[in-house]
């Protein structure tokens, strides 16, 4: 395979930032189909046009989902990338690797593919870019057997769940993030590796607000830790704090190693929390926890004298996704608080999936979202579905809509009335 | 009354060679047996897959269901 002239793309290695035009010319050293990805892409910068076909029969026996089949529309000039698929490999809980892992990972892919990975996809899977369709089978069989690892989801297919690294590291978890979605990886192997929705279903499970996975914006079904009772306090920590003790530095050293001035709670804590909940009284940080949104940024600012709450759980909000059909949109919250408990097989959590899933792969329309089912059909409906009341949480904003609908049995007397004995006190 | 699972299998297979679309979305078979639950006529579709009577295609982002002789394959 020749070297290409690719004047466009040379000009995205100026500037001081990596390009994936160094990386993929330094990968073409060993893999010359390196130099087609290259030329083929030259040519779409200047034809305005991809060069990919879109989609494709390839997969692995058994299996309707984890392999993207990519073909070249001019193979005749690119014959590199003729077949260029794309394998997406299960990733670790919380992205735990072992060097050892990741050699044996990546002489599988020097040895069936393009070398080239993304790590990681959107998803959260292992993404292997680039080979041919008879490498497929091959490739899946030293994954299974060699490595013990499998494939991801991808197509019509509840997606690879992904979680952040939760109570493994980190104090501020409500919940274990890992165990749940190691967990529901294994009770939901057949939707992973079989289509079986209308659409693409994403698990993201963040243990607490901070949502280092970003559940609320890459998830159908996001589960973010959170807490029932109040934000725990050390009023002594707080004193420290403020005295700008060396052992307390604010946002947990972070921003360390620059003159940020003195900690200001008032400026820096109090004045930004979203809901004004906060206050100084006596020398002392208080909080009206009723009216605490838990944004976290009080406690990621304080880290030695805020921690969340004892009485632990998530929230679960459902429907984000990407601009397709239209707009992007964030989750909407629809569980306020719900136990995740590993006891019980965690199954509190599993009865509202079932409920969504029920529902979307009757209503959902071919290619919709579960979010945009929720939009067309509305939240009032959808909560009627999940068996939710109503509540403060739901309302995004108020009077957005005027169409409110009462169901006949909501209103007090139904739509009878007397309206004789009505005139009685208001005259027409 | 539901279709047995054999009926249902039969009845997917005649859509699948019928319908003027050659792929057909999960939902299109729902159709076939509208007393069926979606989840059962997934797994009936998918069990067709492992007996060879249908095959997945996929964008990478949906997918979809045809026979072996009216799928679009790329590589022909
Ligand atoms: C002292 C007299 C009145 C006051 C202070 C008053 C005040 C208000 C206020 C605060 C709103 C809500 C605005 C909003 O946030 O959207 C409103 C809405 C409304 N008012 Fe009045 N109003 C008065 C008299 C009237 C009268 C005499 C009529 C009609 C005969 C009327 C008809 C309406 C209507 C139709 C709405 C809209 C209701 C809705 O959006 O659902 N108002 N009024
Ligand atoms: C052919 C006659 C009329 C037409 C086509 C018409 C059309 C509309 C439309 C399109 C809206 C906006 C609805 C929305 O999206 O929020 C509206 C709102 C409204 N109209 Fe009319 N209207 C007519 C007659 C009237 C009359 C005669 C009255 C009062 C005596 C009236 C009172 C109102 C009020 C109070 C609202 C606001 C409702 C709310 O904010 O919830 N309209 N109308
Ligand atoms: S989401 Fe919360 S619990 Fe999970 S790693 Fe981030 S800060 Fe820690
Ligand atoms: S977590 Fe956020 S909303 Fe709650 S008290 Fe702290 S700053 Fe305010």
């Amino acid at each position: 395979m020749a070297k290409h002239e690719t004047p466009l793309l040379d000009e995205l290695e100026k500037g001081p930032w990596p390009s994936f035009v160094t990386d993929l010319k330094q990968q073409a050293a060993t893999k010359p189909e390196c130099w087609d990805i290259l030329g083929q892409l030259e040519l779409s910068y200047r034809d305005r046009i991809t060069h990919w076909k879109h989609g494709g029969i390839v997969g692995v026996f058994g299996y309707g989902g984890g392999i993207v089949g990519r073909y070249s529309d001019v193979p005749k000039q690119f014959p590199g990338v003729e077949h260029f698929h794309t394998v997406r490999i299960a990733q670790p809980s919380g992205l735990y690797y072992s060097t050892e892992n990741l050699r044996a990972l990546m002489n599988l892919w020097e040895k069936y593919g393009s070398g080239v990975t993304n790590f990681h996809g959107s998803t959260g899977d292992m993404i292997f870019l680039g080979t041919r369709t008879e490498n497929l089978e091959p490739l899946f069989w030293d994954l299974t057997h060699d490595l013990k690892q499998d494939l991801g989801g991808s197509g019509s297919n509840l997606r690879t769940p992904a979680c952040c690294l939760g109570e493994s590291r980190c104090e501020w978890a409500c919940y274990d993030a890992q165990e749940v979605c190691n967990s529901l990886t294994q009770r939901y192997q057949d939707e992973i590796h079989r289509p079986a929705f209308p659409y693409k279903f994403k698990f993201k499970f963040s243990a607490c607000p901070n949502d280092c996975v970003a559940a609320i914006a890459r998830s159908d079904f996001a589960v973010i830790g959170t807490w029932k009772d109040n934000i725990r306090i050390d009023q002594a920590a707080v004193k420290k704090y403020i005295a700008c003790d060396a052992e307390y530095p604010a946002n947990g050293g972070a921003h360390k190693g620059k003159d940020w001035g003195k900690f200001d709670i008032e400026k820096e804590v109090v004045a930004l929390c979203p809901t004004q909940c906060m206050w100084m009284e006596g020398g002392e940080l208080k909080i009206d926890d009723t009216e605490c949104t838990r944004c976290m940024h009080c406690i990621n600012v304080m880290p030695r004298a805020l921690r969340p709450g004892a009485q632990k759980g998530a929230s679960i909000c459902i429907g984000a996704k990407a601009p397709i059909l239209d707009g992007a949109q964030f989750a909407t919250l629809v569980i306020p608080f719900i136990e995740v408990n590993k006891e019980n097989d965690f199954e509190d959590v599993v009865d509202v999936i079932e409920k969504v899933w029920d529902w979307w792969m009757e209503v959902g329309k071919n290619r919709e979202r579960v979010g945009e089912t929720m939009q067309r059909i509305g939240l009032p409906t959808f909560l009627k579905v999940m068996e939710v009341e109503a509540l403060p949480q739901h309302v995004k904003e108020p009077r957005s809509n005027p169409y409110v609908f009462w169901a006949e049995e909501e209103v007090p007397g139904g739509w009878e009335r007397d309206v004789v004995e009505f005139r009685k006190r208001h005259a027409a | 009354m539901a279709l047995s699972k054999d009926e249902l299998k039969l009845a997917i297979i005649e859509k699948a060679k019928k319908s003027p679309k050659p792929q057909l979305y999960i939902k299109d078979f729902y159709e076939c047996d509208p007393d069926s639950k979606p989840r059962e006529v997934k797994n009936v579709a998918n069990e067709l897959v492992r007996d060879g009577e249908l095959m997945f295609w996929s964008s990478g982002s949906t997918t979809m269901y045809a026979r072996p002789d009216r799928i679009q394959d790329e590589e022909k």
